[in-house]
């Protein structure tokens, strides 16, 4: 219990996604302009992360290893991560149209979401256990969640602010996560 | 005929395609990389063992803690004289690499450390400490001495001797 | 179509890192030595090369394309994940040592926007030989603005610069005259936000120069 505890900690902060193992920094520097589409990106995030990590994690192990085609592994988890997409996509449509409103424009995009695979890929590369995989997943993804949130709210004061004219846009927005990762950065004393 | 079901076919007739295709570069780049991977432990093995008297066949094992057995026959009487366990556990911060020697007989005939990145100065002793194991049975770990003031790294290195003790019967016969 | 031309957009105005923001995961991750950046600018050519020609070899014969139009994106998919594999055992095989730097980037670049971009957007509309250029273009593009990232982070946070394996010059010199140590801080994730963040501003401003300059010839006129 000790032990995933740590893991969680670990994997909100200390070695979150987006500012130490630069996955997922497309829609991180594109979707965060404002805070509600950050809201929105990162719960379907959560959302489809822990679904495709437990998936990917019982297919590879009772699978590929059996089957012992593992360098199958690549093509196998982009089309597992695509077709389970598809599949919320369609189930979140029918079951409950307020939330397929609030995520569905964001759901297409998570298929080339590097954070996503990334993550199907470490679970494996780290010899996570099952349990691992899952508690690892959940806070890699409110981590994801939570930087965003952050990111997306200064972003918005950003917005409002006189920067030059060269650094408009992207560049700031660059210069702002540096110094959100110098935060970040100093968590790893902790654990 | 239906539509979907061309798709299906053209997808999975493309995913066939793909496998062999993969099937046959694995095939060339395989035992590349295992005879990189011998490279990379030899040195660790000539110190356990006089190399040139055996030959070595590696064996995946893939487990959560023993990754790869080298099985070391003998080059004269052709019989199993040592297996080499590659194993590996979570340490402190980060995963403690072992390499540890059982002769036929069980006996612990020696361990290397050889790779850590653990912090500076405790855990990091690890590569130099004698955790007093070389020469006991793999089925008698007590006098285990673990390194003061580095309980998880100790506990890393404890958890591969262990996992070698569970599994070692495979090879060596119970 | 004008192959010079068709090469060159990709290194300048339409840069799939600078301009279009494009592989951005691994253009941060991996530039802490120039010698990575070789290797993954070495992947992504290759792997976007061999994939823009075989996606536009399958949708310039009228008979296939019509097969697979319905289901293209899977198709182009399964297609950069093999190439990709393939880079990957290559590498795990032959350059160990860039195999184990790169780590978990090399089958990643399956999910870089960019080479299913290109696919989707050129590759699919164009003739094999257009759509090599296209992606030759776009590759030697990206691969020198990871290197200039690498260059660098590696210079500032080093003190070296590593160009493939021992060869390597050491600018340590330069730091014991100035009295500085390198600072450490530029191969964190802190120094590849902010050198992006610098470079992306130094674009912007010199593209903006050369616009002021032109519509100011123009007024001269």
């Amino acid at each position: 219990m000790e032990d995933l505890i740590a893991l969680a900690f670990t994997a909100f902060v200390v070695e979150n996604i987006i500012l130490t193992q630069f996955l997922g920094i497309c829609p991180f520097i594109g979707v965060s302009t404002k805070r509600s589409s950050a809201v929105g990106m990162g719960s379907a995030v959560i959302f489809v992360m822990l679904i495709s990590s437990t998936v990917t994690w019982v297919l590879y192990q009772h699978v590929l290893v059996t089957l012992n085609i593992e360098y199958m592994r690549t093509i196998m988890f982009i089309l597992v991560i695509a077709s389970l997409v598809q599949m919320v996509e369609i189930f979140l449509k029918k079951v409950s149209p307020p939330l397929y409103k609030a995520l569905g424009i964001y759901l297409p995009l998570i298929t080339t979401n590097c954070a996503i695979l990334g993550l199907a890929l470490i679970n494996i590369n780290e010899g996570h256990s099952f349990v691992e995989t899952v508690v690892y997943a959940s806070f890699i993804g409110l981590g994801f969640f939570f930087v965003m949130y952050i990111f997306s709210m200064m972003r918005e004061k950003i917005n409002r602010a006189p920067v030059p004219k060269a650094f408009q846009g992207a560049p700031i927005a660059l210069v702002v996560a540096a110094i959100l990762a110098m935060i970040f950065s100093r968590f790893g004393g902790i654990v | 005929m239906n539509k979907r079901m061309t798709s299906g076919i053209v997808l999975l007739v493309l995913g066939l395609l793909c496998g062999i295709l993969l099937a046959g570069v694995n095939a060339m780049t395989a035992p590349v990389i295992q005879e990189r991977q011998l490279e990379k432990v030899n040195d660790t093995l000539e110190g356990f063992y006089d190399m040139s008297q055996y030959d070595v066949e590696i064996v995946d094992i893939k487990g959560d803690t023993i990754e790869t057995a080298y099985v070391l026959d003998g080059k004269d009487s052709g019989t199993l004289d040592a297996v080499v366990y590659e194993a590996s556990a979570y340490g402190y911060q980060s995963d403690v690499v072992l390499l540890i020697a059982i002769n036929q007989d069980r006996t612990i005939h020696d361990y290397a450390v050889v790779s850590e990145n653990e912090t500076e100065g405790l855990g990091s002793d690890a590569v130099t400490h004698d955790f007093n194991l070389a020469g006991s049975s793999i089925d008698d770990l007590s006098e285990f001495d673990g390194i003061a003031g580095a309980t998880i790294t100790s506990d890393a290195v404890l958890a591969c001797f262990e996992a070698v003790q569970d599994r070692v019967d495979e090879e060596l016969g119970g | 179509m004008n192959v010079k031309k068709n090469f060159l957009k990709g290194i300048f105005e339409e840069n799939q890192l600078f301009v279009a923001l494009l592989g951005l995961c691994p253009a941060l991750a991996i530039t802490t030595t120039l010698e990575n950046a070789i290797g993954m600018g070495m992947a992504v050519f290759f792997v976007l090369v061999f994939a823009n020609i075989i996606v536009s070899l399958i949708m310039s014969n009228d008979k296939l394309a019509e097969l697979v139009r319905p289901v293209r994106i899977p198709v182009f998919i399964v297609v950069i994940a093999t190439l990709v594999t393939i880079v990957e055992m290559v590498m795990h095989a032959f350059l160990i040592d860039l195999y184990n730097s790169l780590g978990v980037f090399i089958p990643l670049i399956v999910v870089n926007c960019m080479i299913l971009g290109r696919a989707e957007a050129f590759a699919a509309k164009n003739k094999p030989f257009d759509s090599l250029i296209d992606g030759a273009g776009m590759a030697v593009g990206y691969a020198l603005g990871i290197m200039i990232l690498g260059f660098f982070r590696e210079v500032l946070g080093k003190g070296t610069l590593t160009i493939w394996g021992s060869l390597q010059v050491d600018f340590g010199f330069v730091f014991d005259f100035l009295g500085i140590e390198p600072l450490e801080l530029f191969t964190s994730p802190v120094g590849a936000f902010m050198v992006l963040g610098f470079i992306l501003a130094a674009v912007v401003a010199i593209a903006q120069h050369r616009k002021n300059k032109q519509a100011s010839s123009k007024d001269v006129k």
